[in-house]
């Protein structure tokens, strides 16, 4: 008896053994190189957002192949290429030859990193982050929605802008890459042929790398250090020459720098208004409805989470009162009790699926945000339609501009409606969500989210359906969290619509479809 | 991972259905998934039931290593009902069968204004086998190891945390005890066990462990579980009493971040120093009372938890 018992006692241990090996968990998307499913060599016609044309940025006409100068590099690139290490190797696997992926996956990570709201100081008050000390406490920034949105806006229009200088000049030059000159060397990729002069890869590097190290100031060692593997890499990989990187980082830094002067003064340093201004948004806001939100946290916070993100400039909507939604429905209207009711149903009766849909959808603190988690349905698509790099940014530069157009319009509505949560009207209201630090009406999640999947159907129509109704289902998450009204959700959809259709008609002309 | 116990525990833990009687007192901390750790056999022919309660509380919490209080949630209150039947299968050898039911909420007024949550939490089965049963002069030497599994019950949100009723994940436990039974009463105690945890499954499909993760699956991390007891027998064993440490060490794990929610990820690590009494009534044959107090002193990315718990407990022969 006894005997048998450690026998089944030491099988259970070595079955745990065997069995207990896991997968390791994805850090990122999983893809390798492809063949781009299109060139687009007349990419460098195609409208730019910030540049007046892609000759704004000029570089050296580049060596002819046949020089010296040109030959020496690519010597040094065949000794290079031929003769990397297992974590060069890596290095090479990791970036691929659509890097805007990784880029924005970068991004995102920056954002979930920075996504934690400051807490009370001892004494009860809040400290707010100061760009001008990142260091905090608390640090700098808090990556909250809009100013992920911003962040993410910035980043693709850089990347995009400089892309179509890229692809002007590589059509115009059409220097062959190095393994069509010198056919020992071996592309680590598979996939099209691609004129090296500029490297796109080094735009993208060199674009990304500086527009985050603005929005994420203590990153910017890290991000050198990223750009820097990064533009390593495409010699790795054999796919451009020296002088390539340094033409299309020179891209990538000119049109940042650009970008970032935009980035100064659009308003965004503004927002976080201090208290009286806000205070006297809010009094403006009761006096003209007859009531306004607060914030219950213990202690409370003196300032919504920026006012004034409503002025910051949009991309393409020309002003934000022609998109600003209808009043919503008064404290008491039948509509509004219906809501109340609607709410009280869904938490006294939460099932799975509400309860999954909240989650899901609730990219809360100390994640990558809804901006974040349409950018990462985005690169899905990409990878799934195999885009190209300037592709790529392309999609990321309307949908990212259309995200931040769709939260300017947002915040606009928040604070001139200032329309309190659930839990500030309904008595002993619980949540399954946590409540955020702005007024209700609409939901930032539904702008967002509407905003992006229209977009997204625009460039992929085949997958619209799908799109939309995520968008309705991020929507209606935060009903079932209970930190939203119906109007909330239903209006901020059609708002994200309206939005996001400022953007698609300038995409439309820019000379890409 | 989550398929493999299915071949061999149940099946062949109902083959050694001889029944023996076996009382467990333990610290009921269930949201780190004790398992028995007491150095107690029963006798053949003997089955014992107790439904224990268990009330958690903390105002505290660590975030890291920081200890700080947050004002979002206020006073957390932990309710635990736990039924537990163990059986003796043999001398030598109890199998222990535990269903907790749990219950989370915040005191009133907190700022977060967050639904608590309630449900049933992790089933528990453990085997455990005395190995050593050795005479020293008049004392007494005994070992035992206990090897025990437990898997959510249902489907309650792991990923809801401080609320959430349990880390939502399978675990083994590999445990050796020893104890030393003085003539006089006094008994010494200490366990070692390591608890080995797989994953679980958030509703969503990104989260931050010191870098991005696209997968809904989160690693919860295995631990190092210590306890060490001093007790002492009066009134013909009819009354135990003993003091006791218990410490948790999770072998990997992250921080909870500043002001942020804990999530299943997280290192958990606590010290723990409690007190707890077994009574066995001489007039109502088989029944018998248990209290227990516990106070976490020291942690890393857990509450600062008070605990008191009492239950009741029928031992009964086949």
């Amino acid at each position: 008896m006894k005997s048998n018992v450690y026998k089944y006692i030491l099988l259970l241990v070595v079955g745990f053994i065997t069995f207990s090996c896991e997968d390791e968990l994805p850090t990122k998307l999983d893809y390798s190189s492809y063949t781009y499913s299109d060139m687009d060599e007349n990419g460098g016609n195609w409208n730019q957002v910030l540049l007046s044309g892609p000759e704004q940025i000029t570089i050296d006409v580049p060596e002819d192949v046949s020089s010296q100068a040109y030959q020496a590099e690519l010597a040094e690139l065949k000794s290079i290429a031929n003769n990397l290490d297992q974590s060069q190797q890596e290095v090479v696997a990791y970036w691929t030859n659509n890097p805007v992926v990784r880029w924005n996956e970068i991004a995102l990570e920056l954002i979930a990193k920075y996504n934690l709201i400051p807490g009370p100081n001892p004494d009860g008050t809040y400290t707010l982050p100061n760009p001008a000390n990142p260091e905090g406490p608390p640090p700098f920034p808090f990556a909250h929605p809009p100013y992920a949105s911003r962040a993410l806006a910035y980043m693709s229009v850089a990347q995009f802008d400089g892309l179509i200088t890229t692809w002007h000049y590589k059509f115009t030059f059409n220097r062959p890459m190095p393994s069509d000159v010198d056919n020992s060397i071996q592309s680590a990729y598979t996939g099209n042929s691609i004129p090296s002069y500029p490297a796109d890869g080094a735009t993208i590097a060199a674009a990304s790398r500086d527009i985050l190290s603005a929005m994420f100031p203590l990153e910017k060692e890290y991000l050198a250090q990223k750009a820097e593997e990064h533009m390593s890499s495409l010699m790795w990989a054999g796919i451009n020459v020296e002088s390539d990187i340094l033409a299309g980082e020179y891209i990538g830094e000119e049109v940042a720098k650009i970008a970032l002067d935009r980035a100064r003064n659009d308003g965004m340093s503004k927002a976080q208004c201090p208290k009286p201004v806000s205070d006297s948004i809010k009094n403006a806001a009761f006096e003209r409805y007859g009531w306004k939100w607060e914030n219950l946290e213990i202690p409370t916070r003196p300032v919504g989470l920026t006012p004034l993100f409503g002025k910051v400039q949009m991309w393409n909507v020309p002003n934000v009162e022609v998109v600003r939604p209808p009043v919503p429905p008064a404290p008491g209207s039948a509509e509004y009790n219906e809501n109340v009711d609607e709410l009280i149903h869904f938490k006294n009766n939460m099932t799975n699926e509400w309860r999954r849909i909240a989650n899901f959808w609730q990219d809360g603190l100390g994640t990558y945000t809804p901006p974040g988690h349409w950018n990462r349905i985005a690169n899905e698509f990409i990878i799934k339609y195999q885009l190209n790099p300037l592709r790529s940014a392309r999609v990321f530069a309307y949908m990212n501009m259309a995200i931040m157009d769709g939260g300017i319009s947002c915040w606009d509505a928040k604070y001139h409606y200032h329309y309190p949560r659930p839990i500030q009207n309904i008595k002993g209201f619980t949540t399954i969500a946590g409540t955020p630090n702005f007024p209700s009406y609409t939901s930032g999640h539904s702008v967002f989210s509407a905003s992006a999947a229209e977009v997204l159907s625009y460039i992929f129509p085949q997958e619209g359906n799908l799109f939309r109704n995520w968008a309705i289902e991020a929507a209606e998450s935060r009903i079932y969290g209970g930190i939203h009204w119906r109007f909330d959700a239903d209006v901020g959809t059609e708002q994200g619509i309206n939005v996001a259709n400022y953007t698609i008609n300038v995409a439309k002309t820019d000379g890409a479809d | 991972m989550k398929k493999i116990y299915t071949g061999y525990t149940y099946s062949s833990l109902l083959k050694f259905a001889g029944w023996v009687l076996f009382i467990l007192l333990l610290n009921l901390n269930k949201a780190n998934a004790q398992t028995p750790s007491d150095a107690i056999m029963m006798k053949q022919k003997q089955s014992c039931v107790a439904l224990i309660f268990d009330y958690g509380t903390w105002d505290q919490y660590w975030e890291g290593t920081e200890l700080r209080s947050n004002a979002t949630i206020a006073t957390f209150k932990r309710y635990t009902y736990m039924p537990m039947i163990a059986i003796g299968l043999h001398d030598r050898l109890n199998l222990i069968v535990m269903t907790p039911y749990v219950e989370t909420k915040s005191t009133q007024p907190n700022g977060g204004k967050f639904e608590g949550a309630k449900g049933f939490q992790d089933l528990s089965l453990s085997l455990k086998g005395e190995f050593l049963k050795k005479k020293v002069g008049e004392d007494l030497l005994e070992l035992f190891t206990t090897i025990g599994f437990s898997t959510p019950m249902s489907n309650y949100l792991s990923d809801y945390r401080p609320y959430s009723i349990g880390s939502g994940t399978n675990e083994w436990s590999f445990r050796g005890i020893g104890q030393y039974k003085m003539q006089n009463g006094l008994y010494f105690r200490g366990t070692v066990s390591y608890l080995l945890r797989g994953t679980t499954e958030a509703e969503r499909d990104y989260y931050y462990n010191n870098g991005s993760y696209y997968t809904s699956t989160m690693d919860v991390p295995s631990a190092w579980n210590y306890h060490a007891g001093i007790g002492i027998r009066l009134f013909d064993n009819s009354l135990r009493m003993e003091v006791l440490y218990e410490g948790l060490r999770s072998t990997s794990g992250d921080d909870i971040r500043a002001y942020n929610a804990p999530q299943p990820t997280n290192k958990v690590n606590f010290d723990q120093i409690g007190a707890n009494a077994q009574y066995y009534f001489k007039n109502i044959k088989g029944l018998g009372l248990l209290v227990n107090y516990g106070q976490i002193f020291n942690g890393r990315n857990i509450g600062k938890t008070t605990s008191f718990s009492g239950g009741v407990t029928y031992i009964f022969s086949i």
